[in-house]
């Protein structure tokens, strides 16, 4: 689905028309693809590795909203703070138990879950803005736990310093070894967030997001669904959370914040609601602009001297906000059906119809 | 428990869901006329407090023609907003408009930072800062009367915030835009056929949220000083919204006072953990309310249809 | 399909193993931080590179990174300034053996994944850093291990006694005491004089109120090290409690509290707006006669009084001080710094202790890599170097004595400040105690 199709080639069976990657050259290209990204730190500086590495990350926490957003139509504004849950859980697993990290990520995935779980709840009675308040209630109790719950563990505020993942003797302490696990969990994370919405699952998910009194009497169990939909996406930002507390080294209860629930939410309709691509573009699109943000900003100090180094920080929200206002009234279904049109069109070449 | 403590912070409480109930009241009334839930209310707040200091201040104009400009410019900043980002919306899916707004508050809360920077400031004092309201109850503890000790600025806000609910509320119910808007509320498509307006009604109603926007932007800066993060009130105030009721605008005093109420109550405990719940309590009560009335106190219930 | 789908994702992870495995850029894994009592010992049988090197035409980049437009913005704006114009008067007078002098800024808005995204563009513009001067708790503890690894300095203000001395952390250096220390100082001298400074019906004992911002510089000052100090002292914390990091932020609940509690004296770890409001609302209550308030010395300063609602409520406040102020002109350090604030045209806003301070710390950049440079060479001249040298340096003062630092015995934070009070408008920070050295507080590992 995701490769580029030229005219005059056809699936001869159903295997073949469901299939993910058709043709023998595909294959061959996203083996290319796959190994230029992990010889990343050979030929990049490191700041380009940070930025992949936090680009990877990110888009792992906004697969996990398109299940939950994209594909059953439940808004969120609370998966950062499933984040912070992974993150804290895998910290503790890590820093008190002595777990390997290998076996606190899944554990703090499950408990992030659980935690999502619990705020999925409301969704029995509730939808739409009532839904995304009560996932907006997720954000400010779960940092507020984390800060003032179990202070001799969670130490408060200040939050806690997190041990580097440590597999066969090998520290993953700087971002051009980091950048390994991130790609690896990043290449699991994708395939099951595509198996999932060719399944059955996925399948229901969709009937609930596009009527869910009419999916209810085809006899899908809404309540159900939408739970699963809401552990799914927790389960994904949980992963996101532990890889990003570790790769940072510490964590509290501002290290994801609402601003970036915000931002995973405008990545997702930047890059495409429901689609599998759309996390991965709109992660991209959304952390270049932030980077272009942080180049351009010295040139903004001159412009507007009150502002003093301050810009930065102040072109990152008005870059974001702007791209993602212009792509809800231009381009409502984004960048994933852009690139669905282009395939097409280029499937039709030479004729445009 | 502090019990003595009981009556104060209940009454503290009580007067701080006044500016609460204020906020509150522009998102209904956006949300009343077109259905829009709009998170960006506490960069209009912002937006106002920071053009009102920007007159007094760096003006030197008086206090109350600062305010008077203010208002003028928040009610056409509102017009602005609706014509160019919210109109081409219409008929968009919830979450198109949902992000709309987020969106909408991150590009004023960027601009807020560029053209004022991030410094803090003081904002001109409008109630007295000293010689809080001493009232003696009747109350005897340790054998001594308990004294509450109010801040001016917290009454009188209060006073401020219940007096523009309250013409807002005879607004809507005596004048006839008024009575459009709230046909308007009712169905889009019967207000038009009827002859309303409804794209004047929907600049009209985000006009009206900008200016009650800056008087709560006003009220709040004077108590304690203004800088960017005036904006995060406004999440205190989503939980008041839907306690009282999406549509209700009696709803946002009613919401405010409980929502106020129960912050001061858990700051009477003994325990820390308790009394730091203080912050999560609206939203405490908000999960509450979900659960157990979605609609809230004053809301309509809607019953859906295939 | 499926099985090849499956060999292939094996074949990627034995793949990236590999990679990890083989890749030799990184730094090896360090064990613990050099022990800084050893270098000392070390350094005098290096030899001396015979005259002053003249370096004409290198250039020596220090790295600057915090919140410039996040919570901190009012402080961090004269800060910024205080570095600008004293780099460029370092160079206007030859710079570091003739090598030009550059400071390069990064705003992190208070966040510490984004100081790392700073830290990590820093690291690969340039593969040997030497100094980078942060502020901000949170940062400094998030990266101390970072900045040991990588060996590379990190002077900071922000004071947090875990990222000086916690695990792994070696390469962080304090433009103050530690807050632990400031605390028990502060309360030290409160104690011994407490019938000086206490409120007219306070009883002989201290209660102290700690009623701060939940953050990592809010809580700093709370460690097992000092609670034990202050019950050493027959100090009782009798409440804890926080509010918010804004000017809007409401205390009442937290002083009626301590009333309740009955408290009589109110610590508060916060800078600017943070003081300023429990002094606001100290006097609107009509409460402000029963409480002492003191706090870290970040509290006295300039920008407090852009908060407080009437410049005399600031009066009384008491921080302990570990630097001279504009006032004390009769120091050449300072009469250097108000030249520079004139020269440049500053406005009044910025005459308070961030530019102060960065000026100060500039200067003792500079001591640094000059002393790093003498010792080592230029070619050698690296954070490692440059971590030596402060610590071979010590005790020593920088910019004539505006501050007292001592970085030898394993310490990483001065033991040397005053006590001030504010008496009168703004700028009367009149000395209580004069330089004394203060408690050591730093937490056993």
């Amino acid at each position: 689905m995701a490769v580029l199709r030229p005219a005059g080639e056809f699936d001869t069976s159903y295997a073949s028309d469901m299939a993910t990657i058709r043709q023998r050259w595909q294959w061959w290209l996203l083996l290319a693809f796959v190994v230029a990204l992990y010889a990343l730190p050979f030929y990049a500086s490191q700041s380009v590795v940070a930025l992949v590495n936090r680009i990877g990350i990110t888009i792992i926490a906004v697969q996990g909203l398109n299940l939950l957003t994209g594909y059953t139509g439940q808004i969120s504004l609370g998966q950062a703070s499933f984040m912070t849950a992974g993150g804290y859980i895998s910290a503790l697993l890590v820093n008190n138990l002595g777990w390997p990290f290998f076996a606190a990520m899944p554990a703090a995935a499950l408990g992030a879950g659980i935690v999502g779980l619990l705020f999925g709840l409301p969704s029995l009675r509730v939808k739409g803005f009532y839904l995304t308040m009560a996932t907006l209630a997720a954000q400010f109790i779960i940092p507020w736990f984390t800060r003032n719950a179990f202070p001799k563990v969670l130490n408060g505020a200040q939050g806690i310093n997190v041990q580097v993942p440590v597999l066969f003797g090998i520290e993953f302490n700087t971002p051009q070894r980091y950048i390994y696990l991130t790609l690896t969990v990043l290449i699991l994370t994708t395939i099951v967030a595509h198996n999932i919405s060719r399944s059955r699952l996925g399948r229901a998910f969709v009937a609930v997001r596009d009527h869910d009194l009419a999916a209810e009497l085809l006899g899908i169990n809404l309540f159900k669904y939408k739970l699963q939909a809401f552990f799914l996406a927790a389960v994904y930002a949980g992963i996101a959370g532990s890889l990003a507390a570790h790769q940072i080294r510490h964590i509290n209860s501002e290290t994801f914040n609402l601003i970036d629930s915000v931002m995973f939410m405008g990545m997702l309709v930047i890059g495409g609601l429901g689609s599998n691509l759309g996390p991965i573009f709109g992660a991209i699109v959304v952390e270049m602009l932030i980077e272009g943000a942080t180049l351009f900003g010295p040139l903004f100090i001159s412009l507007f001297p009150s502002t003093a180094a301050g810009a930065v920080q102040a072109l990152r929200p008005l870059f974001f906000g702007a791209a993602l206002m212009l792509f809800l009234i231009f381009e409502p279904r984004g960048l994933a059906h852009r690139w669905q049109l282009f395939k097409a069109a280029w499937r039709l070449r030479p004729f445009s119809y | 428990m502090n019990w003595q403590l009981l009556p104060q912070f209940a009454m503290t409480g009580l007067l701080a869901g006044g500016p609460l109930a204020l906020t509150a009241l522009g998102l209904v009334l956006i949300f009343k006329s077109s259905y829009i839930f709009n998170f960006a209310q506490g960069q209009l707040l912002l937006l106002g407090a920071l053009i009102t200091w920007w007159f007094a201040v760096e003006l030197n104009l008086p206090l109350w023609l600062a305010i008077v400009f203010a208002l003028v410019i928040s009610a056409l900043m509102g017009l602005l907003i609706e014509r160019l980002a919210l109109r081409p919306m219409t008929g968009q899916p919830l979450l198109s408009i949902i992000l709309m707004t987020l969106g909408l508050s991150q590009v004023l809360q960027g601009l807020a930072l560029l053209v004022f920077g991030g410094t803090q400031r003081n904002f001109p004092q409008i109630f007295s800062a000293a010689n809080p309201y001493k009232i003696t109850m009747p109350f005897v503890y340790n054998d001594n009367n308990i004294v509450i000790i109010l801040k001016q600025n917290l009454v009188w806000s209060f006073v401020v915030a219940v007096l523009g609910v309250v013409i807002i509320s005879l607004f809507f119910r005596f004048t006839r835009t008024g009575l459009a808007m709230r046909g308007t509320s009712e169905d889009h498509e019967l207000a038009q056929s009827i002859g309303i307006r409804i794209h004047r009604i929907f600049g009209f109603s985000w006009a009206l949220a900008g200016v009650v926007a800056t008087l709560g932007g006003v009220l709040l800066a004077t108590s304690s000083g203004l800088d960017l993060s005036l904006s995060v009130v406004v999440l205190a105030a989503f939980p008041v919204v839907l306690l009282g009721g999406l549509e209700s605008i009696p709803g946002t005093i009613v919401g405010g006072l409980i929502i106020g109420l129960s912050q001061g109550l858990v700051s009477v405990s003994k325990v820390p953990i308790v009394r730091n719940m203080s912050e999560i309590m609206p939203y405490v009560v908000l999960l509450i309310v979900l659960i157990f009335r979605p609609e809230g106190l004053f809301g309509q219930k809607r019953i859906e249809r295939i | 399909m499926r099985k090849s789908l499956f060999a292939l994702l094996t074949m990627l992870m034995v793949a990236s193993m590999i990679l990890v495995a083989c890749k030799p850029a990184a730094p090896p894994p360090t064990e613990a931080p050099p022990e800084p009592t050893a270098p000392p010992a070390e350094e005098p049988t290096a030899e001396p590179p015979s005259g002053p090197p003249d370096l004409t035409g290198e250039t020596i980049t220090l790295y600057h990174f915090g919140d410039l437009s996040g919570p901190y913005a009012a402080i961090t704006a004269p800060l910024i300034h205080g570095a600008e114009d004293a780099v460029k008067a370092l160079n206007e007078a030859g710079g570091i053996y003739g090598a030009t002098v550059e400071i390069k800024f990064a705003d992190d808005g208070g966040n510490v994944d984004e100081a790392i995204a700073a830290y990590d563009r820093f690291t690969s513009e340039d593969d040997n850093p030497l100094i980078m001067i942060s502020y901000g708790s949170g940062e400094a503890e998030a990266l101390a291990g970072r900045f040991a690894e990588d060996k590379i300095v990190n002077i900071t203000a922000g004071l947090s006694a875990k990222a000086f001395y916690g695990e792994g952390s070696g390469y962080t250096f304090g433009l103050g005491p530690i807050y632990p220390d400031q605390l028990a100082y502060t309360m030290d001298f409160l104690s011994e004089n407490w019938d000086t400074y206490k409120p007219a019906e306070a009883g002989d004992e201290i209660k102290l109120a700690y009623i701060s911002w939940p953050t990592a510089f809010g809580q700093g000052a709370l460690t097992d090290e000092s609670r034990a100090y202050l019950a050493d002292l027959g100090i009782e914390i009798v409440s804890e409690d926080t509010y918010d990091v804004s000017p809007t932020a409401d205390t009442t609940t937290a002083i009626l509290n301590a009333q309740a509690a009955g408290a009589n004296v109110i610590w508060t770890n916060t800078l600017a707006f943070g003081p300023a409001a429990i002094l606001n609302d100290l006097n609107a209550l009509g409460l402000r006669d029963q409480f002492v308030v003191a706090s870290d010395n970040w509290a006295m300063d300039l920008a407090t009084y852009a908060f407080l609602a009437d410049p005399a409520y600031g009066v009384g406040l008491i921080t302990p001080f570990p630097y001279l102020w504009w006032t004390d002109t009769d120091n050449a350090g300072v009469q250097y710094t108000q030249q520079l604030f004139d020269a440049n045209e500053r406005s009044a806003a910025e005459h308070n202790v961030g530019y102060m301070l960065l000026v100060t710390g500039v200067d003792m950049a500079a001591r640094a890599i000059t002393h790093a440079i003498d010792t080592v060479g230029y070619e050698n001249l690296n954070g490692e170097a440059v971590h030596d040298a402060l610590i071979d340096m010590s005790p020593f003062e920088p910019l004539d004595g505006v501050m007292k630092a001592d970085y030898s015995d394993g310490s990483r934070s001065p033991h040397m400040s005053q006590i001030r009070m504010i008496q009168g408008g703004p700028d009367a920070f009149v000395v209580i105690q004069d330089w004394t050295e203060i408690p050591d507080l730093r937490p056993s590992k």
